[in-house]
């Protein structure tokens, strides 16, 4: 019988030498086939579901961490640890949303590496304790306040709009909130199938409320526009503040028919401080057609009109003049209708936002950003964001004179009823009502300002944008409506931003 | 070793020391060492490979499973004890292994009866697909387990007794010397009984073991290589009537071929068992840091793909090395026993141990359909562990038996 038991033991080792070969086929020979193939996500699932750091706001309000699951448990998609917004969407714009399926947005999306703690510093830092398997995750810092933040969603409450405050001497972005927008925690869910339901409708759902509409989207400005042409003409030596305007109520520009009227009809002039106190039109469409397509373009250009918006975050909108040199060149009505905010401009809320606090910083445009530094996990700062000057549209001295047209506006024009800071602070504005609609249909308009205070030593700008979409909202003026929320917000922020 | 890869799996897992760490090394190195006396004491002229091979494949399945599961974790280890109990008992109970030989339709009967048991109604009951499971108060076991040692005792016995009339008398028909059917009669009654079982149970894996244990038995008792191709012909025939007669044998077959078109179905598994080896590599993600829960039954049929995952294929090639040398170990006890019942006993148990094995190593490699069966030793389930370490007890005892006669230890 050995000799049979001997060929039994040849047979069975012959079979697992069999195993030992399809054995190396799966593990190295087709190992980084098997690895490539779609279907295969454990290299993707391993990096998402892993520890993440915090987002958190400049007074430490944790806005999005992640937890892990009980010791050893894994949720019905098979994953240990969730992402989650304790602010819900009170923050949503900036932080973003961080999913398997569906990828990342905003900071989650930008700041990525760092959160997760594979940059290479952090890797570096890492080296030494590859053994303690120890936290990489980095922290992000915002430049945001909750606190103002919250303010500005209050303020807002169900209408439709957008408030940022900003820092003028810096561009850090203070806050920024749109209404509408959504809660990130309805995003961040671990079902695929949930997480594509839950954005398919709020893609489709009234009011863009996954765009971050204060700097993803743009709206006619009305007359807070009226900045950017006075400085244009300041700046260009068309008009100084010596210059003079005819009371008039109708004003026909060259080669049209139809007549420019001022808001609410009425008869409207005087000297440069005083038309755009009362933010009279006429004015400011004679002066855009004296200057000329190509002055006109220039000016607003220098603006960062027509350029993305350099913040920190992904996909900023960029303003629009509505048209080239060319496209205004027979048509100096249109630059006249232009040069007053109403046609086919349209400015990002945030941007606005940029143009009082260049105003407000001496003619610097700061480059507006929401992250102040980030940090490994032991505290080790990785990087920190120096303030940067993006563009100088205008003199130091055009500066300063439009600073003491924005305070008339402010003392005694079109937001004199509200705009009267705590602690007797002088602050400066320009308001705009924007009238989206041509003549004789139902009015709707959207209601701006923008503003900063000290108007003697500024250290904060903020635009404040209230939607028209409905009759109540354009029954109101940019000073009625968006001067209180903007006179909230600029008392708060005048507290966290210290002298 | 068990004891250093179950905190490293720890720490790969958790980041820290398991708090248990030292009741757990305690209890299983006094676990082993109890085994190691055990052998020293009842069986030392036994072969010394055999315990420490089989040692190590329970602890680095047991770490596994562990790391899988802290729950399944708890008890394995309770059955582990249970396990080692009954491998000490079999060395006590058996200073003469030869002495089953009398007992052998006992065992024959023994093992029909566990083998029908989970077709009892109220006792039985079906689990993933095949009803092999009894219920007996708060204890739920596989009798199949013991049931293929039970058969393996009367295989053995009964051949050792008729292989002169099996492989000598008989009818020529056509040329081909049949055996007598009166004494070939019980082995076939036997052999029909468990695989018809094993068809109502649909339990293929265990119905391939029996077949093989019963075809390799006869080939070595009778020394006649026409059992083989007989053999070989009778399970051509049985897949072809199984492939066309069960939808589930199909489903497997074509899962094997290609199991990327089932891939949201049936083919998942074996996908993801692909996917844990390639992840795997050379030497692995290391314990605790792969992510083998995500392969169905990873715990007991598919322990294999997730040793593969963690330890690579250094990891796994210790495994099929431990395997083979168990294997070699177990033949070479056969080939030094001059008792032909021993012989044929030890032979049976070794093939039982390596087909088994074989059966599911090769189906989560997709060297053959997948069919379920456990891997002894590793997978999680306490009647596969028992059943095996009671095997191993067996074979220590023939090991031992064999060097007694031959003088290597004192009578």
């Amino acid at each position: 019988m050995n000799r049979v038991i001997r060929r039994l033991a040849i047979g069975l080792l012959a079979c697992y030498a069999l195993l030992f070969v399809q054995l190396n086929v799966w593990q190295v020979g087709k190992r980084a086939e098997l690895r490539a193939n779609p279907l295969n996500n454990r290299e993707s699932v391993r990096q998402f579901d892993a520890p993440r750091g915090p987002i958190v706001t400049s007074d430490g309000v944790v806005i999005a961490h992640t937890v892990e699951l009980a010791n050893n448990t894994r949720d019905a998609s098979g994953y240990t640890y969730q992402r989650e917004y304790p602010t819900k969407e009170l923050f949503a714009n900036v932080s973003g949303y961080y999913t398997y399926a569906y990828g990342a947005t905003q900071v989650e999306h930008l700041y990525s590496d760092v959160l997760a703690g594979t940059t290479a510093k952090q890797q570096l830092l890492a080296v030494g304790s590859t053994f303690n398997n120890v936290d990489q995750t980095g922290e992000v810092q915002l430049t945001l306040n909750s606190e103002l933040q919250k303010l500005a969603q209050r303020q807002l409450g169900t209408r439709e709009g957008s408030a940022v405050v900003l820092d003028t001497r810096t561009g850090a972005v203070l806050a920024m909130y749109s209404n509408p927008t959504y809660d990130p925690n309805t995003v961040a869910v671990h079902n695929n199938d949930d997480a594509g339901a839950a954005l398919e409708a709020l893609a489709d759902a009234p009011g863009k409320p996954l765009l971050a509409n204060a700097y993803q989207e743009r709206y006619m400005p009305g007359s807070t526009f009226k900045v950017l042409t006075t400085a244009t003409g300041l700046e260009a030596g068309f008009i100084s503040t010596a210059s003079e305007w005819p009371d008039e109520n109708s004003w026909t520009p060259p080669n049209t028919k139809n007549p420019i009227q001022n808001y609410g009809k009425k008869t409207c002039g005087g000297d440069m401080f005083e038309v755009f106190r009362r933010s009279c039109n006429i004015p400011f469409a004679r002066m855009s057609a004296d200057m000329g397509p190509e002055v006109m373009v220039n000016g607003v250009e220098k603006w960062g009109v027509g350029e993305k918006l350099p913040i920190d975050l992904p996909n900023a909108a960029a303003s629009t003049f509505g048209g080239e040199v060319a496209d205004f060149t027979d048509s100096l009505a249109l630059l006249a209708i232009h040069g007053f905010g109403q046609g086919s401009v349209q400015m990002v809320p945030l941007h606005m936002a940029m143009v009082a606090a260049t105003v407000a910083n001496g003619g610097a445009m700061m480059k507006p950003y929401v992250v102040a530094k980030t940090l490994a996990h032991n505290g080790t700062e990785l990087s920190s964001t120096s303030p940067e000057v993006w563009r100088q549209p205008i003199s130091p001295a055009t500066a300063a004179t439009l600073n003491t047209f924005m305070v008339g506006v402010a003392k005694e024009g079109t937001a004199k009823c509200c705009l009267a800071l705590a602690g007797g602070i002088q602050a400066a504005a320009k308001t705009g009502t924007a009238q989206l609609n041509a003549p004789g249909k139902t009015q709707r308009s959207h209601a701006w300002i923008t503003a900063f205070a000290p108007a003697e030593a500024p250290r904060v700008a903020v635009a404040v944008m209230l939607k028209g979409v409905n009759a109540q909202i354009s029954a109101g003026t940019g000073g009625t409506l968006a001067g209180p929320v903007a006179k909230v917000l600029l008392d708060r922020a005048l507290k966290v931003v210290p002298q | 070793m068990t004891g250093a890869a179950y905190v490293l799996a720890a720490l790969g897992k958790n980041a820290s020391l398991p708090a248990r760490i030292g009741p757990f090394l305690v209890s299983l190195l006094v676990l082993l060492v109890c085994a190691h006396i055990g052998v020293r004491k009842f069986a030392p002229g036994a072969s010394p490979l055999l315990l420490p091979l089989a040692t190590l494949l329970h602890g680095i399945g047991y770490v596994m499973i562990a790391r899988l599961s802290d729950r399944l974790a708890g008890l394995q280890a309770t059955w582990s004890l249970i396990a080692v109990a009954c491998f000490i008992a079999v060395l006590v109970a058996l200073p003469r292994v030869a002495d089953l030989l009398r007992y052998q339709y006992t065992f024959l009967f023994l093992g029909v009866f566990l083998q029908l048991l989970p077709l009892v109604p109220g006792v039985g009951f079906s689990s993933g697909g095949a009803r092999i499971w009894v219920s007996i108060g708060p204890i739920n076991f596989q009798p199949g387990e013991f049931a293929k040692l039970c058969l393996a005792i009367f295989f053995a016995g009964y051949l050792s007794e008729q292989r002169e009339v099996l492989s000598t008398g008989g009818k020529r028909i056509a040329g081909v010397q049949l055996p007598e059917m009166r004494t070939f009669l019980p082995v076939m009654l036997a052999w029909g009984v468990s695989v018809v079982v094993m068809v109502a149970e649909k339990d293929l894996g265990s119905s391939l073991l029996f077949f093989t244990l019963f075809v390799v038995l006869l080939w070595v008792a009778t020394e006649r290589t026409g059992y083989i191709v007989f053999g070989g012909g009778l399970f051509v025939l049985g897949a072809f009537i199984a492939y066309n007669m069960f939808g589930h044998v199909r489903d497997r077959f074509a899962i094997w071929l290609d199991p990327w078109s089932q891939y949201n179905g049936k083919g998942y598994q074996i996908v993801q068992g692909m996917f844990g080896f390639a992840e795997g590599g050379l030497s692995g993600t290391g314990l605790g840091l792969g992510d083998p829960t995500r392969i169905p039954a990873v715990k007991n049929d598919f322990i294999f793909a997730a040793i593969g995952e963690e330890l690579g294929l250094f990891g796994a090639t210790a495994v099929l090395a431990a395997f083979v040398f168990i294997i070699g170990s177990g033949l070479r006890t056969a080939i030094r026993t001059d008792n032909a019942f021993e012989k044929l006993l030890a032979v049976g148990l070794t093939t039982i141990l390596g087909v088994q094995a074989f059966i599911i190593l090769a189906g989560v490699l997709r060297v053959l359909p997948l069919t379920g069966v456990t891997l002894p030793f590793m997978s999680y389930g306490g009647s596969s562990l028992v059943a095996n370490y009671m095997l191993l007890g067996l074979l220590i005892a023939i090991s031992h038996s064999s060097a007694r006669r031959l003088h290597e230890v004192p009578q």
